[in-house]
């Protein structure tokens, strides 16, 4: 108010008369009133504003369950003597496994000489119990391990490596993250972290007036912004509540923030939810966030396995995780991190030597991110379709459960090679692809491919394209019959010439073969393996339509089934996954093994919450699918699977079938090992017609795979109720083995040929009967 | 109570089972594996950040121990083959199974169950880890999976006739434990047969 009156202008002085005086001073009051009043009004609304901020805090920070996205495992190798691995496969697992070459006593590491092998695992918490840290030695020849030995840690036949994680489920925000607690992780980390960011944290009550006073002199001095003075709380409140817009009114509410969050919780609260928090880089659309994951993310180690040096980096990195990011700035990354050790031993938590020691190293990141998003699209959906059925997708993107699948990486690689190597051969670059990899025993998925490109997250053709099935039907329809052993057996002479069936409605159907031809009789094991079409349908029809219908979904399918005589011809449509769901019981002497893509899930902690157990029905005789599969071995060998042994090598016992539709629009081959069970479809999504059959355009990305894969061949074990026996086929009679005609055959029991014949086809029994009858 | 003595019989069987893994656990696996030949499957490359050195790739050496194996003799056209019975086990898998047992014998037959589908996918055709998997079941009260893994054993116990009957007796007893008398004595009959 002085100032006020010194303005006056001093021409205008005037003697002040007592009245005007006494307006001045009421004017005086009134303001202070105004005055008292608007701060009256402002503490009002401060405090209003803080009782908001105080719920905000407390209800976020109460509430502060992290949303951790569900991880999503392959199935885990296991190495004992005599598993079929190659060395190749063995050094990939590795990798997936986010083991790096080294020394292989250093847990993580692994050594290669030739086929020898030191690995060192890390352990790992599987739902059945925790496979200790080992040191191990093998070797791999032959494709097998041999000569496992536990150089360290408990003894064991069998050991387990970590699963490689193959993919995650993210909540909306992307945000990825591995929780963890404060009082599991290495003292160092939080001491580290405080020493760099904030040393009077235990001290303060949420802001740090003095530091951010000096951080501004810094900043003054140096010309702009060189230090911060927010503390750990304040970056956690920024982080948590707040825009990252530079206000002030933003940096008001991040004080008052900071200290009512201190008022509320405990400082080791705090510093948990902001080593949980905090940015650490970024993979594609993923962000990386906590300590946890970024140790996993760099390193490719566990946290509690980190070393200073590596510590002193993710500290180091706090302040920018993209500018030090150590894979694209290594030597900013190296400066960033020795400052950190310098500053960890100022505050006396490095010893002069260590610190020295720890500067030296190198940074020590892997060379890849441990694991990249969505290698395996088609295999995830189809593992996410199968959660769909017991978990809500909220849950999946947010409670952090651990998903342990059966996909085999080393099987999904061939498969992928597979698949992409023979279509760019076939050349028409409209042509599609799908194939199901299962282990046959177990129904397990081991690796699926659902189009030509299989890095594509697109249309999945392996569970969604329903196409028809062709001549893949056609095992069913004889297995129906062989099931009648008193009405047929491998030599039944079936009629291989044309006819027309007229319905009652006046259509006609007239099936024909492939080729175009006829062949008079033919037994039914040629029939199938060399897939005659007007056989099959006369076989189906003898039978029943209706028995043939039972039988496909005895054996697992959903699919509709017509009633009309083309469905003997496949006119069905079935998806991929499908035929492998129907060709798991042919494979496996007539049990139905539903297919199965998850062995368990569990929470983030380790506990189980669901387990989807090996499950086997009896659907078929096993004696009438031997008798089956006798006849689909002859497929590969004689008919028209053939081929697979260019690429195959004959070593290799082999079974399936080809399927063709009309105009080749779609091609399948479906078959089987000892081991795996394998289909394939290849045609195009307009459902467009191709130059291609089952043999010339399934088959060989079918044998490709086959080829590429270590495994056991068909030999199926005699069932209890089958004979081989040496017949002539043609004459349909039993016959010695020195005959040039013979063949060894499976009959069951009963139904084999009672008359023997001579090499010459004259019937030995039948003079000897007549003689028998005249001397009796 | 009848249901107990049912328990109690399948159990007697199950004893005959474990005494015939372990004459199985002396030999080795069954068949040769199939080594493939020529190519090898190549891991997909991770994506490289930048500044990560590529390490070099080692050049494509084959190594003697591993060649595939001889062939010329079955280059000829094969024919459809079979064999008399099932795998042996291979030790790893006898482990698991030993695993199995001693949580069978403290009550645990959930995860006796977990250590023996370990087992069946290192050794998916013996016929002893099935009948093992079968007496898990049949403690665990889940008698119709017992029944399957049963008759699932019996597909791969080929002509070991002491495999067949001690299979066949198992069957014999879940069957009856089930109520299903017919079946028991069918099973029972065709044991008697061997």
């Amino acid at each position: 108010m002085k100032n006020t009156d010194k303005t006056r202008k001093p021409g205008r002085k005037k003697p002040a008369p007592r009245k005007q005086l006494a307006a001045v001073q009421s004017r005086r009051k009134g303001f202070w009133r105004i005055l008292l009043r608007l701060a009256l009004l402002g503490l009002f609304l401060l405090a209003g504003w803080m009782v908001y901020l105080d719920a905000q805090v407390t209800s976020r920070f109460e509430g502060r369950r992290f949303e951790v996205p569900s991880r999503v495992y392959a199935r885990p190798l296991e190495l004992y003597s005599g598993a079929p691995v190659s060395a190749a496969a063995l050094e990939q697992e590795l990798a997936l496994a986010g083991f790096h070459k080294g020394d292989g006593s250093r847990s993580g590491s692994y050594q290669r000489s030739g086929g020898r092998f030191l690995i060192s695992s890390r352990g790992f918490d599987f739902p059945d119990g925790k496979e200790p840290r080992r040191h191990l030695a093998l070797s791999i020849a032959g494709d097998q391990v041999q000569n496992l030995q536990v150089v360290k840690g408990p003894d064991s036949a069998i050991v387990r490596l970590e699963p490689a994680q193959i993919g995650g489920i993210y909540p909306a925000h992307q945000e990825d993250r591995i929780l963890v607690q404060l009082d599991k992780l290495p003292e160092l980390l939080p001491a580290a972290l405080m020493a760099v960011e904030d040393r009077r944290f235990y001290d303060h009550h949420g802001i740090a007036p003095l530091s951010i006073a000096r951080a501004m002199l810094a900043n003054v001095r140096a010309g702009g912004i060189v230090q911060g003075g927010s503390t750990l709380t304040q970056q956690l409140v920024k982080n948590f509540f707040l825009t990252r817009e530079q206000t002030l009114l933003r940096k008001g509410n991040e004080a008052l923030m900071s200290i009512l969050l201190e008022l509320h919780y405990s400082k080791s609260d705090i510093l948990e939810t902001y080593l949980n928090e905090v940015y650490l880089g970024q993979a594609g659309t993923r962000s990386i966030h906590g300590f946890g994951l970024a140790s996993q993310f760099y390193f490719a180690e566990a946290l509690e396995d980190l070393l200073p040096h590596q510590l002193a980096l993710l500290v180091g990195m706090v302040k920018g995780p993209s500018y030090y990011n150590p894979r694209r700035h290594p030597q900013r990354a190296t400066a960033r991190r020795n400052l950190v050790l310098d500053q960890m031993q100022q505050a006396g938590l490095l010893g002069e030597a260590d610190a020295q020691r720890a500067r030296s190293l190198p940074l020590g990141v892997s060379d890849k991110a441990s694991f990249s998003q969505n290698r395996y699209p088609a295999y995830i959906d189809l593992v996410r379709r199968h959660l769909a059925r017991d978990y809500k997708e909220e849950d999946l993107r947010s409670e952090g459960l651990r998903v342990f699948t059966t996909l085999n990486p080393a099987m999904q690689v061939a498969a992928e090679k597979a698949v992409t190597e023979t279509l760019a051969r076939l050349g028409d670059k409209a042509l599609e692809s799908a194939l199901v990899v299962t282990a046959k025993d177990s129904g397990e998925v081991l690796a699926l491919v659902g189009g030509r490109d299989p890095r594509y997250a697109g249309f999945n053709r392996a569970l969604d394209a329903s196409r028809q099935i062709g001549s893949l039907v056609k095992p069913f329809v004889y297995l129906a019959a062989l099931s009648q052993p008193q009405r047929y057996t491998l030599i039944t002479p079936l009629q291989d010439t044309r006819f027309t069936l007229k319905f009652e409605n006046g259509t006609v159907w007239q099936p024909k073969n492939y080729d175009g031809l006829e062949r008079g009789e033919v037994p039914l094991h040629q029939a199938l393996s060399k897939s005659y079409n007007l056989p099959v349908v006369r076989v189906g029809l003898d039978i029943g339509l209706a028995e043939v219908k039972s039988t496909l979904q005895a054996f697992g399918t959903d699919s509709a089934i017509s009633d009309y005589p083309s469905m003997l011809l496949g006119a069905v449509a079935m998806t991929p996954v499908n035929v492998a769901q129907i060709y798991q019981g042919l494979a496996t002497s007539g049990f139905n093994t539903p297919l199965r893509t998850i062995r368990e899930v569990t929470e983030a902690g380790g506990e189980p919450l669901s387990r989807y157990s090996l499950q086997v029905n009896q659907v078929a005789d096993p004696a009438a699918v031997h008798l089956l599969q006798y006849a689909m071995q002859e497929t590969m060998q004689e008919g028209t699977g053939r081929s697979a042994y260019n690429t195959v090598p004959r070593a290799l016992a082999l079974a399936g079938k080809t399927g063709t539709t009309d105009d080749g629009r779609d091609a399948w081959f479906a078959g089987f090992s000892g081991d795996l069970l394998a289909v394939v479809w290849v045609g195009r999504d307009d459902n467009g017609a191709t130059p291609l059959t089952g043999a010339s355009g399934a088959l060989p990305v079918w044998s490709k795979f086959m080829a590429q894969v270590p495994q056991n061949s068909f030999t199926p074990v005699l069932p209890d109720g089958v004979q081989y026996h040496w017949v002539n086929v043609q004459q349909q009679a039993l016959t010695d083995e020195q005959c040039e005609n013979a063949r060894l055959m499976p009959f069951i029991i009963g139904s084999e040929p009672k008359q023997t014949i001579t090499c010459a086809g004259a019937l030995p029994q039948k003079i000897r009967g007549w003689f028998e009858g005249l001397f009796q | 109570m009848m249901r107990v003595q049912m328990r109690a019989q399948v159990f007697r069987s199950a004893v005959v089972c474990a005494v015939l893994l372990l004459a199985g656990c002396a030999s080795g696996p069954g068949d040769g594996i199939y080594v493939p030949a020529g190519e090898r499957p190549q891991a997909p490359k991770p994506p490289l950040t930048d500044g990560a050195a590529k390490p070099a790739d080692e050049p494509q050496v084959w190594r003697k121990s591993e060649q595939p194996p001889e062939q010329k003799a079955q280059q000829q056209t094969g024919v459809p083959g079979y064999r008399e019975s099932g795998d042996q086990m291979p030790a790893a898998a006898a482990g698991l199974v030993k695993e199995a047992d001693t949580l069978m014998a403290q009550g645990n037959g959930a995860a006796a169950i977990t250590r023996l589908e370990r087992a069946q996918r290192i050794a998916p055709r013996s016929a002893a880890v099935y009948f093992k998997l079968s007496e898990a079941y049949v403690m665990t009260g889940q008698l119709g999976s017992a029944e399957q893994f049963t008759l699932k054993g019996l597909s791969l116990a080929g002509r070991d006739e002491r495999l067949q009957r001690s299979g066949w007796l198992l069957l014999a007893d879940i069957r009856r434990a089930r109520g299903n008398v017919a079946g028991a004595r069918q099973a029972e009959s065709r044991a008697a047969r061997l």
